[in-house]
C-alpha cells in the first residue's frame, strides 16, 4: 500500500475552520480504512462506527497539534490505537516471555533443523471458510499483537509506518509480528482444516 | 548453511525484506532444498492474502445499501447535524 500524501499548510487551516468540502475529503479517504481495522481488532459493526467517530471527534480537537509532519493517516491511525486501549482498558506491553515462544522452539531441534515441520494449508486457504478460519484465530491473539497483525497483514502499511503508529522500535515490531504470525499458523493447524 | 530455525524466524517475523542482500540470498537458497521451510514461506504467503480478504469482507458493512452509508452518517455528526 503507497504511503498516503502529508497535508499542506493550507489543507490543515482548512480543516481547523471545519471547512465542509475539505472534511468530506478526510472522511472519504480514511473512514473506512479506520472502520476495518477497527472490525479486525475485534470490534463490533455499531462499536467500529462510534470509534470512528470518536476518532475523527479527537482529530479535529487535537489539530492544533498537528504540524503537518506526518500523514494524516498515521495520525489518525495513532489516535485509533490509543482510543482501543482506552476503551479495552488492556495492558500494551508486550511481554518478555510469551508462551508461544516456546511452541515454536518445540518445532525445532538443538541443531535448528525441524522436528515438527509446518502442515500444508493450502487447501484450507482457498476455501470459503478462510474468513471465520482467521476471525476466529485472531480472537486468541493477545491485543497487542492484534493490533500488529492487522495494521500489517489486513491494512497493508509498512513497517515504519506501523511503528509511528504504536511507538514500536523495528526490532519490538518483528518479535510481535513473528508471535502473531505463530499464534495463528498453531490455531489453524490445531483446528484441523487443513486435513477438510 | 542457514539453519531451518534461522529461515523460519526471518519468514515470520516479516523482516527479511530488512536484511543484506547476501542472507535474502542464503534464504532463497534454503527455500529451494528445504521443503518444509518452502512450505512455511507458503503458509506466510496464504495467511497474508487470507488476512487482507478479511479485511474486505468489512467493506460491504454500513456500505449504504440499507440507508444512509458511513461516511455520511459519520460527515453529519461532525458538522453538528445530529448529536
Amino acid at each position: 500500500m503507497p504511503s498516503a500524501p502529508q497535508l499542506d499548510r493550507s489543507t490543515i487551516d482548512r480543516l481547523r475552520s471545519r471547512d465542509p468540502e475539505t472534511l468530506s475529503e478526510a472522511v472519504r479517504e480514511h473512514a473506512r480504512p479506520l472502520y476495518r481495522a477497527a472490525r479486525g481488532m475485534g470490534f463490533r459493526e455499531e462499536e467500529a462506527e462510534d470509534l470512528v467517530q470518536d476518532i475523527f471527534a479527537t482529530f479535529l480537537e487535537t489539530l492544533d497539534r498537528f504540524e503537518g509532519l506526518s500523514q494524516v493517516r498515521t495520525w489518525l491511525f495513532g489516535i485509533l490505537h490509543h482510543k482501543v486501549f482506552e476503551r479495552r482498558r488492556e495492558r500494551y506491553r508486550e511481554e518478555r516471555n510469551d508462551p508461544i515462544d516456546e511452541v515454536f522452539e518445540s518445532r525445532f531441534d538443538t541443531r535448528g533443523n525441524w522436528v515438527r515441520p509446518p502442515d500444508d494449508l493450502h487447501r484450507l486457504m482457498e476455501s470459503q471458510q478462510i474468513g471465520e478460519a482467521i476471525a476466529g484465530c485472531l480472537e486468541g491473539l493477545p491485543a497487542a499483537q492484534r493490533e500488529v497483525f492487522v495494521l500489517r497483514e489486513v491494512q497493508g502499511f509498512e513497517t515504519p509506518e506501523i511503528c509511528k503508529i504504536l511507538g514500536l522500535t523495528v526490532t519490538n515490531m518483528g518479535v510481535m509480528m513473528h508471535r502473531a504470525r505463530n499464534r495463528l499458523r498453531e490455531c489453524i493447524e490445531k483446528r484441523g482444516w487443513s486435513k477438510t | 548453511m542457514m539453519r531451518c530455525k534461522a529461515v523460519a524466524e526471518l519468514l515470520t517475523s516479516d523482516r527479511l525484506g530488512d536484511e543484506p542482500f547476501w542472507v535474502r540470498l542464503q534464504v532463497k537458497l534454503h527455500l529451494g532444498m528445504c521443503k518444509y521451510c518452502s512450505r512455511l514461506a507458503r503458509q506466510m504467503e496464504q495467511l497474508r492474502l487470507a488476512a487482507s480478504r478479511f479485511g474486505r469482507s468489512f467493506d460491504q458493512e454500513k456500505s449504504g445499501a440499507d440507508g444512509e452509508d458511513l461516511e455520511a452518517r459519520l460527515l453529519r455528526k461532525l458538522t453538528g447535524g445530529e448529536p
